[in-house]
C-alpha cells in the first residue's frame, strides 16, 4: 500500500509537534494551485462571448450558484465563496489522484475529517450567531409529548454530532475502495504473468480492461463525491440559516 | 455508502458519548448502555432522513 504511505519531505518539529510538509500537503499545494490556475488564468479575458476556457470555468461557477441557491436559500450566496472552493478543491485532489505516481489526498480520513469538521463548527457557529439560544430549538421537534422529549432531543443531538463522520467517512471511503480496487486489478495481472506464464500473458487481458472501466468509473465516482460533498455541505448550512423545520 | 456511513456514524457517535460521559462520572457501564441504544435510534434517523432527502430529489427531477 504504498501509495497510500505518508513520509515527510520537508522536516519540521516545533515544541514536540510534527509540522514536516509532506507528500500530501505538497499534493492539497498541488491541486490549490491548479484550481487557482485554472480559475484565474482562464477568466483574464473577461470577455462577453467566453472561450473555451472561459466557459469551462462558468459552467462550474454557475452549477455550484444553483446547488447553493436550491439546497441553501438564497441568503447562502454570502456561502458560496466556501462551497465554490470546497468543490473544486475536492474535485481537483479527486481527479490529481487518478494519475500514476500522484497522492490521493481525499482517500485519508483526516483531511476529508478536517475539512467536515470546520464545515461542522462553521454551520453550529453560524446558527448561534444568527439565531441565538433560538437555534437549539433545531434539536425539539414539533409535536413530541413532553414524556418522550428528553429521549427525542438526545437522538437529535447524537443526530446532529454524527454528522462530521458520516459526511468524512463518505469521501474518504469511496475514495479509498476505489484507489485499492485499482491496485488488487493491478495485482493480478503481476501474479497471472509470473504465475502462469505464456497462459498467464493472455489472461493478463482480462484485468487489465477492468482495470481501464474502473479506472473510468473512479472518473464518476471523483466528481459525483465531490458533488455529494458540496451538497450536504449546503444542507447543513440550510439547517444554520432556517432551523425551524 | 451513503445510507451505511449515515447509519454506523450515529451508532459510534452514540457508543462514544456514553464512553466518554462514563469516563467523567464513573458509571461504567450504564452511560455506555443507555448512549448506545440512543445512538442506534439516531442512526435509523439519519438514514430516514437520507431516503427522504433521495426521494425529494427523485420527484424533485420528475417533474
Amino acid at each position: 500500500m504504498h501509495q497510500f504511505q505518508i513520509h515527510p519531505i520537508v522536516p519540521i518539529h516545533i515544541g514536540g509537534y510534527d509540522f514536516s510538509f509532506t507528500n500530501a500537503a505538497l499534493w492539497m499545494v498541488i491541486s490549490v494551485g491548479l484550481v487557482s490556475a485554472f480559475t484565474i488564468f482562464s477568466m483574464r479575458g473577461r470577455a462577453m462571448v467566453p472561450g473555451r476556457w472561459q466557459s469551462s470555468v462558468e459552467i462550474f461557477y454557475e452549477f455550484i450558484a444553483n446547488m447553493v441557491r436550491d439546497n441553501a436559500g438564497h441568503d447562502a450566496r454570502r456561502f458560496f465563496p466556501l462551497v465554490f472552493t470546497l468543490f473544486m478543491f475536492i474535485f481537483f485532489a479527486n481527479m490529481i489522484g487518478l494519475f500514476p505516481y500522484a497522492f490521493t489526498v481525499t482517500s485519508h480520513i483526516i483531511v476529508t475529517f478536517a475539512l467536515a469538521g470546520s464545515i461542522f463548527l462553521l454551520v453550529t457557529i453560524t446558527g448561534f450567531v444568527l439565531h441565538g439560544p433560538k437555534f437549539l430549538g433545531l434539536f425539539v421537534p414539533h409535536g413530541v409529548p413532553a414524556v418522550l422529549l428528553p429521549l427525542v432531543v438526545g437522538i437529535e443531538v447524537i443526530s446532529y454530532i454524527s454528522r462530521p463522520i458520516s459526511h468524512s467517512v463518505r469521501l474518504f471511503a469511496n475514495m479509498l475502495a476505489g484507489h485499492i480496487t485499482l491496485k488488487v486489478f493491478a495485482g493480478f495481472i503481476i501474479s497471472f504473468i509470473t504465475g502462469l506464464g505464456a497462459i498467464g500473458w493472455i489472461a493478463a487481458i482480462l484485468p487489465l480492461l477492468m482495470i481501464v472501466a474502473i479506472t473510468a468509473l473512479e472518473v464518476l465516482v471523483g466528481a459525483l463525491q465531490a458533488y455529494v460533498f458540496a451538497i450536504l455541505t449546503c444542507m447543513y448550512l440550510r439547517d444554520a440559516l432556517h432551523p425551524g423545520h | 455508502m451513503r445510507l451505511s456511513s449515515e447509519f454506523v456514524g450515529g451508532v459510534l457517535v452514540g457508543a462514544g458519548l456514553g464512553w466518554g460521559l462514563d469516563r467523567i462520572f464513573g458509571w461504567h457501564p450504564i452511560g455506555l448502555i443507555v448512549f448506545l441504544g440512543l445512538g442506534t435510534a439516531a442512526g435509523v434517523l439519519n438514514v430516514i432522513r437520507a431516503t427522504r432527502e433521495l426521494d425529494a430529489q427523485r420527484k424533485g427531477k420528475d417533474q
